[in-house]
């Protein structure tokens, strides 16, 4: 569903990611974990093409980016790719000056050109899964984040994407709303949605990521299966990095 | 005093113009203003330059003589305009200057996360700007773009020089005519007032209505 070859992106003279190589499967919820400046949420946004590649190839669902296209090419290739993902964000971003359904909506209407009567049919349905059917007319604003997230969540959703995207989707929620977002996550996992999701809840990518990938440094520092990767690290680098998130738990301290 | 109520039709006649030119100068000004404003942020480096000249050339010169160059200057290039066009012309380009700065600072204060979430959805740039980012940013420009529109009503008095008879010049008219002065420009200046206070309170009102996400 992803391949990503020797993905590299630079800031200027900042090397933020370094040579990744990356395959995501069909169905697979793979979780980027690794300390704060790794490159984590860059990598998630070079996928759909927030960021620009500097080298390498990233492939979505059978569409190409790589370095060696035009740049005309490249910005078609990007946008097709986005159609067919979603991403939600750590600040939500939703829109302030429309309503939950009107978010949930607004690709429909723009992108894909749907009548507004088929595009609210589908927007009521999304936010019926999210449990916030009752909150269609209401403005982001009169929303809790936790609210506020679902209902981002559903406006990526409304595209049908192949991939859904996720970075650090409750970093910015306080710790009473993390779990309905959680909730909402796991419940795409179990209907076989592909997704990665750059994450600092440990606990959560351990239940339902299939895959751990831990980077530090922009590279991939080690990937595996939850239960290896929690139970046994292979590299140092990792057994540190768990040490401090297990501690920051148990000390419940909020950055 | 009874000279002004005498007279008084003649004066709202002049305040008619005034208001004509207001509106017209704001609308393509607004035009003009959020065009510039686009122009500066995402424009290429000519584009840029050229939108960035512009402003400078029109906030670093005095209005009135805007008007007398767009009215008189013109004849020599073979182009005669007659006042009333010409009035809107200078006033709706000197407006867009003052209003494409105002726009230029609502757009930059929109998130940039508000775009990339238009973006991640398959949403071209232009899609973006007109969905997502303008319609916040115009939102966010009411109150600076309420006092140009207000300071505008008021720079209409200039173009009584290019023999506009808008609300000080048919005063004047008046003065020319009976020898009076003070009556009829305190006459005027009460009726400029009015129109001031009833744009600020209407201004106030748009701000309202378009706040309700707030």
């Amino acid at each position: 569903m992803i391949t990503i070859r020797g993905l590299a992106k630079s800031f200027g003279k900042l090397e933020v990611l370094k040579d990744i190589t990356l395959d995501v499967r069909a169905g697979e919820v793979v979780a980027i974990l690794g300390p704060s400046g790794s490159g984590k949420s860059t990598l998630l946004r070079c996928i759909n093409g927030l960021e620009e590649l500097t080298k390498g190839s990233i492939e979505v669902n059978g569409i190409l980016v790589s370095d060696s296209q035009s740049k005309k090419e490249r910005i078609k290739h990007v946008r097709e790719i986005r159609k067919n993902t979603g991403m939600v964000f750590q600040q939500f971003n939703l829109y302030p000056h429309k309503t939950a359904l009107e978010n949930v909506i607004e690709a429909l209407l723009t992108v894909k050109k749907m009548e507004k009567s088929e595009a609210i049919k589908i927007g009521e349905e999304l936010l019926k899964r999210v449990g916030l059917f009752d909150k269609r007319d209401v403005y982001p604003s009169r929303l809790s984040g936790g609210q506020q997230q679902r209902v981002a969540i559903s406006r990526a959703l409304a595209m049908d994407p192949a991939v859904m995207l996720f970075d650090e989707p409750t970093s910015s929620l306080d710790p009473e709303l993390v779990d309905e977002v959680l909730n909402v996550i796991q419940e795409l996992a179990k209907e076989g949605m592909t997704m990665v999701i750059v994450t600092h809840e440990m606990q959560f990518a351990r239940d339902v990521a299939g895959r751990i990938i831990f980077m530090a440094d922009g590279v991939v520092v080690e990937e595996g299966e939850p239960k290896d990767f929690f139970s046994a690290p292979k590299t140092e680098r990792a057994r540190k990095f768990l040490k401090m998130e297990t501690k920051n738990e148990r000390n419940e301290e909020k950055p | 005093m009874e000279l002004v109520m005498q007279n008084f039709p003649f004066l709202l006649e002049g305040a008619y113009y005034t208001l004509v030119i207001t509106l017209v100068s704001m609308f393509f000004g607004s035009l003009i203003g959020v065009i510039v404003a686009i122009a500066r942020l995402k424009g290429n480096k000519v584009i840029q330059a050229i939108a960035r000249f512009y402003v400078s050339i029109i906030r670093g010169t005095p209005t009135l003589v805007q008007i007398i160059i767009i009215y008189y200057g013109l004849v020599d290039f073979g182009i005669s305009l007659d006042p009333l066009p010409a009035a809107f012309i200078a006033l709706s380009i000197n407006n867009g200057a003052y209003l494409s700065e105002s726009m230029r600072g609502a757009l930059q204060s929109i998130p940039k996360g508000q775009t990339e979430a238009a973006y991640a959805t398959g949403m071209t740039p232009w899609q973006a700007m007109r969905r997502i980012v303008l319609p916040q940013a115009i939102r966010r420009a009411i109150p600076p773009v309420g006092n140009t529109f207000i300071g505008m009503l008021k720079e209409t008095s200039l173009v009584s020089v290019i023999s506009v008879t808008e609300l000080l010049r048919s005063a004047q008219l008046l003065i020319a005519q009976y020898y009076v002065y003070l009556p009829f420009y305190l006459g005027i200046a009460l009726i400029y007032w009015v129109l001031s206070t009833l744009f600020a309170y209407l201004l106030n009102k748009l701000e309202l209505r378009l706040s309700i996400y707030e």
